[in-house]
């Protein structure tokens, strides 16, 4: 099916009917066609009648000749013996009185020409006549036999004919008028048993739209007992027109449904278009909303590594005058304390300045390079050791865990991470770091654990929120700043990161590298 | 009437322990009265509060000021000495970690005497404390009484 018309109510389908042949009306046909077969068959018949007929009275004829023959021959013959010619002219005269007796001739033979005895009554006729001629013969008393003249007889056909004219006549006339009768008859029985009803159904049919209830086909006639072809018929169409009406109600349904199919395919594209533009636009908000946010970030981590100074400058004050004033009364053991507080203030005023760096170089290129963070966080670790090497932490880092990346923000990743591990396993007995791959629907994922101080997961999200903190500064040093540096030196590596944690059980940081990406590089 | 007294604004006591050994270091021998918070520094100036009957006529010499203060800010302490006529013309130093403009032009609008950003570097303190100390105690006239 290539198309579906769809029946709009107001685009009313016309159908056109055909270009119309003069009408003929059955009726006159039937009447044509039995006059016509009626008077093939009357004449046919008629002609075998008359032939009969005429067969009869030629018969009749003959016996009538034969009649003559066998009545008047021998008086004939006597009156010709004797050449009583008055005897044979009313003996003549009496069988032309006979029917259909038109010529009669008794010729005498046996005697020169124009000497023998002609007797002859009635007209000569040569055409419509039967001729007969009897030869006459006396027989002596001896027996001899003498043929002595001939009996001329000539019957007229005219007779015959004019009554077989007159039958003609009067038959065709009869069958004439009786085909006549019967032909109107027979119209009239079916004008009235069919013609009549086929109007009726022809205007039904016209009438006839499935779109609208049309009253069932009736006949307009008596109810019957027995069905005819015509019932048989209206039941036909009448069924079919219920299942038309069936089909046309179907298929109104499947349009409505069709079109409330595309009614609602159009307002679902709508609401797609729709949604695509909200989404645009939340995007666009989003981006705009991240790029305020990110500015804040970096005026936050401004001025944040701003005040991280002061403390610094402190220490190094300290650390200057006593060096400096009360150099002459440290031993060498408190030259070396002092030393590692200065080392300790230097290396926080680099991670101040690195802050600094990171916060102004958001969108500096990234280094991407191959990095070993088995390694890194070793190194991570030998300088949480240095820095308090009284802890007694069991770490187990896990070899081989090359990743590609920027050395520098990865060596901050993991300076984070572990050493908030470090950090909050400050008061944990046996305190222990694991850092380690696992597999997760095919990414690796980085875990590092701590047993440590953990964290409630009711706050979980705020940790990665910049100045956002768990704990109060008397429990836990710290900025708040660490873990959203993270997020977003693994952003810009197409990672993510969670965490999980209970308070008192520990903590576990999960994060990926450049997920989505087959060969865990960048794109 | 000690005209040589400093008054010291600072919440931090390191940073008041740095401060009196840079004066200390710079030899200026001259007294100095630290108040660690505004309200306290404000009682002590106006005689009020914890310095009721504290004569207010003994004015410091130089006030040094630091504005990130816990409760009145630093702002607020040098607005209500600039408001009062009797603490209108004493020299004010800020001396603070904020660089942020509009606090210097919130400072220099409220008629401050000087606004100095606080050094990093222990060297770089020591100088800019002995500069001060040179600067309003011996080069500068103070204000008459």
């Amino acid at each position: 099916m290539d198309q579906v018309e769809l029946a709009a109510p107001e685009g009313v389908r016309t159908v056109e009917p055909p270009a119309r042949r003069p009408h003929r009306g059955i009726g006159v046909r039937l009447l044509a066609a039995i006059v016509l077969f009626s008077s093939a068959v009357t004449l046919v018949l008629t002609a075998l009648e008359l032939y009969v007929d005429y067969r009869t009275d030629l018969g009749v004829i003959q016996r009538r000749l034969d009649d003559v023959e066998a009545s008047y021959l021998s008086s004939l013959t006597g009156s010709l013996w004797t050449l009583d010619t008055d005897q044979i002219r009313r003996q003549l005269e009496g069988i032309l009185r006979l029917p259909d007796m038109q010529h009669l001739e008794v010729r005498e033979v046996g005697r020169p020409e124009g000497r023998g005895v002609i007797v002859s009554v009635g007209i000569h006729a040569t055409e419509s006549v039967i001729v007969r001629d009897y030869p006459m013969v006396f027989t002596e008393l001896d027996g001899r036999a003498q043929s002595i003249g001939v009996l001329h007889v000539e019957a007229t056909l005219s007779g015959v004919y004019a009554r077989l004219f007159d039958r003609t006549m009067l038959i065709l006339a009869g069958q004439g008028v009786k085909t006549f009768l019967v032909a109107l008859f027979i119209l009239f029985i079916v004008h009235r048993l069919v013609t009549r009803h086929l109007v009726g159904i022809a205007g039904f049919l016209h009438r006839f739209d499935p779109r609208s209830a049309v009253a069932p086909l009736t006949l307009a006639r008596a109810e019957r007992r027995h069905e005819d072809e015509l019932d048989r018929m209206a039941e036909a169409f009448n069924a079919m027109a219920t299942r038309l009406e069936e089909l046309y109600r179907e298929l109104a349904g499947l349009n409505a449904e069709l079109e409330w199919d595309i009614a609602a395919r159009q307002q679902a594209e709508a609401e797609v278009t729709r949604l695509n533009a909200e989404l645009e636009q939340r995007v666009r908000q989003r981006t705009a909303e991240l790029e305020a946010a990110n500015k804040e970030l970096d005026a936050f981590t401004y001025s944040v590594s701003h005040d991280l100074r002061a403390p610094l400058r402190r220490i190094e004050g300290f650390g200057r005058i006593l060096g400096g004033e009360y150099a002459d009364r440290l031993d060498d053991r408190g030259r070396h304390f002092l030393e590692r507080i200065r080392a300790g203030s230097n290396e926080m005023a680099e991670m101040i300045d690195s802050f600094l760096k990171l916060s102004r170089s958001t969108r500096s290129e990234l280094t991407i390079d191959s990095v070993d963070l088995s390694a890194l966080a070793g190194s991570v670790i030998a300088r949480l050791r240095e820095r308090e090497p009284d802890r007694a932490v069991s770490v187990a880092v896990a070899p081989g865990m090359v990743v590609q990346g920027d050395r520098r923000l990865l060596d901050a990743v993991l300076e984070n991470l572990l050493g908030n591990a470090w950090k909050y396993t400050r008061n944990t007995e046996g305190a222990a770091i694991r850092f380690d791959t696992e597999v997760s629907s095919g990414c690796t994922v980085y875990a590092i654990r701590d047993n440590g101080a953990g964290f409630d997961m009711a706050y979980a999200d705020r940790l990665f929120l910049p100045f956002s903190r768990l704990h109060r500064p008397e429990e836990f040093e710290g900025t708040g700043i660490g873990l959203a540096t993270v997020v977003r030196i693994l952003a810009r590596h197409g990672g993510r990161i969670r965490a999980e944690g209970a308070v008192g059980r520990g903590a576990t940081f999960r994060f990926t590298l450049w997920e989505g990406s087959a060969n865990h590089g960048p794109a | 009437m000690d005209q040589h007294k400093i008054l010291l604004v600072e919440d931090n006591a390191d940073d008041v322990e740095l401060t009196l050994h840079a004066f200390r270091a710079s030899r200026v021998a001259n007294e100095v009265v630290v108040m660690r918070d505004g309200e306290t520094a404000l009682d002590y100036l106006f005689g009020t509060g914890a310095y009721a009957g504290r004569d207010v006529r003994d004015l410091p010499a130089l006030v040094l000021l630091d504005l990130k203060l816990p409760g009145i800010g630093g702002i607020e302490v040098l607005r209500a000495l600039r408001a009062r006529p009797e603490t209108r013309r004493v020299p004010v130093v800020v001396l603070t970690t904020s660089d942020e403009t509009t606090d210097v032009g919130g400072c220099y609008d409220l008629g401050v005497n000087s606004y100095i950003r606080k050094p990093v570097a222990f060297d770089a303190f020591n100088d800019v404390v002995n500069q001060l100390g040179l600067y309003w105690l011996v080069t500068n006239t103070p204000p008459p009484q």
